[in-house]
């Protein structure tokens, strides 16, 4: 084919007759491989488990006592029909951002909280309603709750923040919900280490830094990783803490 | 310094760069290389964002042109055999790109159970 006789492409004008087929395979192509690629990445990453925001529950109101680790929890003394007494709440607030500043002042007194709650499998959290709607100091003696010590553990798995992985966002976990839960740990949404194997019964577990301090800034480092660490654990009511020390955070090799 | 705050340091470092270019560009270079922006102020606003991304082109544009060494017939020629390089290397470098992720991605280590070191008290 001479220079002068070779098709060429005007996109204002008809398209010339030899160029359409390799116009036509060219966009199934493109389009082809789109759609490959997109199911070949997303056949590689994990099927999220059943999580999220509970709104078929309706919001939720119940009674506890506030503990202070310092996460705030509720040690539930007064529930219904959902959450039942002997139950701990994790407790956050809308978007990115914990409670502690609401929670501040209560802790060990009898409280009011109402939101709506956030389930995967057997951890659960409840993001609080706004204002004193969310959380209020009732009247009435608090009782005693028991704290029970279960010695020093080393444990392995992933550092995630407590709402995403309760499904908030999904699937809210590993290295490309690393920023996601960074900004939400920033924010004071309790964190929560996800084992690979269940201790006490348990996979996961609320985590703190070591004498009732939030997590170290170091551990932020190892959010979304594969690590191993070491640290004293905990029950309190249903919920395992672990109080993390950084210094003997690990990545896992593999 | 963790990563976070390196390329934290890194982005204000060339930001602040580019904001000294914009300064010095958009208040009297363009007027120098190009008449029609004399006395048109308002558009040169809008190009501030590009010139904080792209500080170093606009900098050596500036002294291509102010220098008279601009061969500007030599921007309408076809380059299509120099494209044709990038083509290829582009999508390898995209699959080599989304290889190496994978390759240094980690596995769930299933297989390491959690350990009780000490008995509570001890």
């Amino acid at each position: 084919m001479s220079q002068e006789d070779k098709p060429f492409f005007v996109g204002y004008l008809d398209i010339p007759g030899p160029l359409r087929r390799f116009l036509l395979l060219a966009c199934l192509a493109v389009v082809g491989i789109f759609v490959a690629t997109g199911l070949l990445i997303g056949s590689t990453q994990d099927e999220p488990p059943a999580s999220g925001f509970r709104f078929d529950y309706g919001r939720q109101t119940v009674t506890g006592v506030i503990e202070l680790t310092p996460y705030p929890l509720l040690r539930v003394t007064q529930g219904n029909d959902l959450i039942k007494p002997g139950k701990t709440l994790m407790l956050s607030g809308q978007g990115k951002s914990g409670v502690d500043a609401q929670a501040m002042g209560l802790e060990g007194q009898l409280a009011e909280v109402s939101g709506i709650i956030l389930q995967r499998g057997t951890i659960d959290m409840m993001q609080l309603a706004g204002g004193r709607r969310g959380l209020k100091m009732v009247e009435g003696d608090a009782p005693e709750m028991e704290t029970e010590p279960l010695g020093r553990w080393k444990v392995a798995g992933e550092i995630c923040d407590g709402k995403c992985l309760n499904g908030a966002m999904r699937p809210g976990r590993g290295l490309a919900h690393k920023a996601c839960a960074a900004l939400c740990l920033v924010g004071d949404v309790p964190p929560v280490f996800v084992s690979t194997q269940p201790i006490e019964g348990s996979d996961f577990m609320l985590i703190t830094g070591p004498d009732g301090t939030t997590l170290p800034k170091a551990a932020y480092e190892h959010i979304g990783q594969f690590v191993s660490a070491e640290g004293d654990l905990e029950r309190r009511g249903d919920l395992l803490v672990l109080k993390i020390d950084a210094e003997t955070i690990e990545v896992i090799d593999g | 310094m963790n990563q976070a705050e390196l390329i934290l340091l890194l982005v204000k470092i060339w930001g602040g760069a580019g904001a000294l270019v914009a300064l010095a560009f958009l208040t009297f270079g363009i007027d120098r290389l190009d008449e029609d922006a004399r006395g048109a102020y308002v558009f040169r606003l809008l190009i501030i964002p590009g010139v904080l991304l792209i500080w170093p082109l606009v900098l050596w544009r500036w002294y291509i042109l102010a220098d008279g060494k601009d061969e500007w017939a030599k921007r309408y020629q076809p380059k299509r055999n120099s494209h044709n390089i990038f083509a290829l290397i582009m999508p390898v470098l995209i699959v080599g790109i989304i290889a190496a992720g994978w390759s240094v991605r980690q596995t769930w280590p299933a297989d390491v159970a959690p350990v009780q070191l000490s008995e509570p008290g001890q």
